[in-house]
């Protein structure tokens, strides 16, 4: 009886550690959740190279797609940037971007400097659209399959590791 | 180069910590104890290396250096310089280092303390500090490095520091809690060199208590900062949030409450011996489990730093090698020896397993309560509960009472019997005069009498007959008030500390009144007997921000009070904060936050007078007091 009583506490920590891990086994996925399956959100705005032409969900229309939350004041973002420039170049996949709560200036200065992997960018001053995809914050990425479905999202920087995990088994 | 050197001072912080944290097995290994000498100049530089890579970090900070990414997406060139100096902690990454020199500073100060003599539980004390350092190192570097570069396309220009916390509370809040947090890990492995080495009596107790004490001094102090912040920066006026994080910080803080009055148990009468480790262990757990929720992201709350889960399952692994360890050591290394000290239902050891007893199991429910929905929704598929301030405000009341009546009546309890109860209808008396002296006190201030924080107030009387006011009746010469005073003052403090914060939070939560509303440019409002008055709006331009100003005017009998609450716009990242106009005097905040925007000059108000809720902060910052007293006293004593 006074072994089992030492014992108990190390027993109460082995289910508050599981319980602990099996949550973040899970978090992992649970952001993706909401546009999942579906397809990409109505908007009508402004595109960011030309402020006469506006945009609307018809505008992206070569699948399969990905559409990346981006911004100058967004650090992370040129984290990703020259990933998203070498996948430009090797992958059949069409790169939208969403430039989010941004100055179209500055935005296109910084695309001249470092090149532009976007075929075009959506200029999303006040974050409207970003609301209806329930963006976090920038850097952000959805992946849009073949058929114009949203198949997957991430949160953060893109790298090749999080490419090949999370977005290429939907496009085979 | 200052970063590159900064990343390599904390890499060859990890190396000492490992040969450090490694030590007593070279020992056993070579069958020779050699590592005593060396634990002192190691742990020295240890600390230089850690201080020195924070430096760096810091100097960063100041020269704009914004090829680092930390720096770059923490700091701007129109951030003050003060700011740009907080900033290194402001975030996860530099605050984590802060952290880690923390504890470093822990260890300094225990080996170079009188309670440390050259044997060979400093030297297991020495060894599990360091590899809690080592784990907090190797964290850092993995998977939060604040050194790492952003080449070659570095930004001209940084992002900001969170606005909300460009404020001077929030500067020094995280520092002490995190002295707190980190100091609770000396006692841990105070209690593990206990196990370890077979000393667990009277002297390991005497050594670990003001090290407990010192961390629930900063403890406090932290916790009470960051309520200070979030009342007069969030814009809610509320104090106290239940709010994940907070509880987070509130867990350990109870637990260490907890373990420093069990120690003086084991320390006068060899009681207590096996609960008092468990304490350690568990005190430190409660520390790393309120890390690893606000580190992992799992919460999301004013707080959430960041979204990675891999930094949570760091941590976890973190916290489950540290306690689990712990646990397997105290399986095996427990005093099996049964106490043969015998107390009575009325003797101080009866009060102190009492007072453990509630403060455990109210710690324990705030933490389940604070996972609770976590693990819920995890097993749910994302189904939500929300365990909300109802839960906690209900739960903790019963506790608060009872080690509120506890502590009126602990200092008069003897050592196995209380012979004399003779002291128990005088306070009784004396709490009874006070109450009726406050509730006549509060009925000319509020014009109202309530009956909601009669409970408080009793709470508060009790707690100053019991801890002053009888001494001082009962003793009546100088002298002998005077050796009380030594014997207890700081006992006292901490326990007076809790009478004002109880009969603040019951005052505040029962007097309070509160409005939110639209006001136009010359409107005013009748709140109870206060009216007030919007003046105008005027235009701010801050450093790095910019900022209307709502003007307003309070009357009150005669009283003419001016403030103003600004809606702050932070220019570099688009973030908007509310600073409310606070104006306080002894008995009552008059809070005003301005809202939204209306239409031209129409906005909305939450106005709010709050009594006595400073009072509250006043009975941290006694109860800081009190175990700061407590802790030197002892630590200059030695052992």
């Amino acid at each position: 009886m006074r072994k089992l009583i030492h014992i108990a506490p190390l027993l109460m920590f082995v289910v508050l550690v599981l319980a602990l891990f099996s949550f973040l086994q899970r978090d992992v996925d649970q952001l993706n959740s909401v546009l999942i399956d579906k397809n990409f959100p109505q908007f009508s705005l402004t595109k960011l190279e030309n402020e006469d032409v506006v945009l609307t969900k018809n505008d992206i229309s070569d699948f399969p797609a990905i559409v990346n939350v981006w911004a100058t004041w967004c650090i992370t973002c040129r984290v990703e940037h020259p990933f998203l420039l070498k996948l430009k170049e090797k992958s059949e996949v069409q790169i939208y971007g969403l430039n989010y709560k941004d100055d179209r200036q500055k935005a296109l200065s910084l695309l001249a400097r470092e090149g532009n992997p976007f075929k075009f960018s959506i200029y999303d001053k006040d974050g409207l659209l970003a609301i209806d995809l329930g963006v976090y914050g920038a850097p952000e990425t959805f992946l849009i399959n073949a058929d114009g479905i949203i198949k997957a999202r991430h949160v953060g920087a893109l790298t090749p590791d999080i490419w090949d995990q999370k977005f290429l088994i939907h496009l085979q | 180069m200052i970063p590159e050197i900064g990343h390599l001072l904390l890499i060859g912080a990890l190396v000492l910590t490992f040969i450090g944290g490694s030590l007593p097995f070279y020992d056993l290994v070579l069958k020779k104890s050699f590592s005593q000498n060396y634990i002192r100049s190691l742990s020295i530089l240890i600390s230089l290396l850690v201080a020195v890579s924070f430096t760096c970090l810091i100097y960063s900070f100041l020269v704009d250096d914004f090829s680092v990414i930390y720096v770059a997406t923490n700091s701007n060139t129109a951030l003050p310089s003060y700011y740009k100096f907080a900033a290194a902690w402001g975030a996860h990454e530099g605050s984590l280092v802060l952290w880690i020199l923390c504890l470093s500073l822990w260890l300094l100060g225990y080996l170079f303390s009188k309670d440390s003599v050259n044997d060979h539980f400093s030297s297991i004390t020495f060894a599990v500090m360091n590899q809690v350092i080592f784990a907090f190192i190797l964290f850092t570097l993995f998977t939060s490095n604040p050194f790492e570069r952003l080449l070659p396309f570095s930004p001209v220009q940084g992002g900001d520091l969170n606005p909300s916390l460009q404020d001077f509370a929030f500067t020094i809040h995280p520092p002490l809690l995190y002295l707190g947090y980190s100091g609770l890990a000396l006692p841990f492995s105070l209690a593990i060199a206990a196990m370890v080495t077979k000393n667990i009596d009277s002297l390991w107790a005497r050594t670990a208590r003001p090290w407990s004490l010192l961390s629930c001094t900063f403890l406090t102090l932290g916790i009470g900062l960051g309520s200070w912040w979030a009342y007069y920066e969030l814009g809610w006026g509320g104090w106290w949030f239940w709010d994940p994080v907070e509880n987070a910080a509130f867990v350990p803080w109870l637990i260490s409450i907890a373990l420093f009055h069990s120690l003086i148990a084991t320390e006068k009468r060899g009681v207590f011996k096996n609960w008092s480790l468990l304490l350690s262990i568990l005190s430190f757990a409660a520390s790393l489990l309120g890390t690893f929720l606000v580190r992992s992201g799992v919460l999301t709350s004013v707080h959430a730093f960041a979204l990675d889960p891999e930094r949570g399952l760091f941590i976890l692994w973190i916290f489950s090698y540290f306690i689990f360890g712990a646990l397997f050591i105290y399986i095996f290394n427990n005093t099996k020896t049964q106490v043969e000290s015998t107390y009575s239902l009325r003797s101080i050891e009866f009060g102190f397993l009492l007072n453990n007893l509630l403060l455990v199991v109210l710690a324990i429910s705030i933490m389940f309560g604070t996972i609770f929905p976590l693990l819920y929704e995890a097993y749910t598929n994302g189904k939500q509960v929300s365990v909300g301030p109802p839960y906690f405000n209900f739960l903790i009341l019963p506790f608060a009472i009872g080690l509120g009546l506890l502590q009126g009546i602990g200092l008069f309890l003897g050592w196995s019997d209380t012979k004399d109860f003779k002291f128990f209808p005088r306070i009784i008396i004396e709490a009874l005069t006070i109450l009726i002296v406050i509730n006549i006190l509060l009925y000319f201030l509020f014009g109202s009498f309530n009956t909601g924080s009669l409970i408080a107030c009793f709470i508060f009387a009790w707690i100053v007959s019991g801890n002053l006011l009888d001494v001082f009746i009962k003793k009546r010469t100088f002298n002998k008030i005077k050796s009380f005073l030594n014997f207890r003052l700081g006992a006292v403090f901490a326990h007076l500390g809790i009478a004002f914060l109880v009969l603040g939070v019951g005052v505040v939560s029962t007097y309070s009144s509160e409005k939110e509303l639209i006001l136009s440019v010359g409107d005013s409002y009748d709140l109870d007997s206060y009216v007030f008055e919007f003046e105008e709006m005027t235009f701010k331009q801050g450093p790095n921000y910019i900022a209307d100003v709502a003007n307003l005017k309070i009357k009150e009998d005669g009283r003419l009070i001016k403030l103003s609450s600004e809606k702050r716009n932070y220019l570099s990242t688009n973030q908007v904060t509310t600073e409310a106009g606070i104006v306080a005097d002894l008995f009552k905040d008059y809070y005003v936050a301005v809202g939204e925007n209306i239409q031209g000059d129409t906005w909305s108000f939450r106005l709010q007078v709050k009594p006595f809720v400073r009072w509250i902060w006043f009975g941290a910052l006694l109860v800081a007091i009190g175990t700061l007293i407590s802790s030197i006293k002892h630590l200059r004593k030695g052992i």
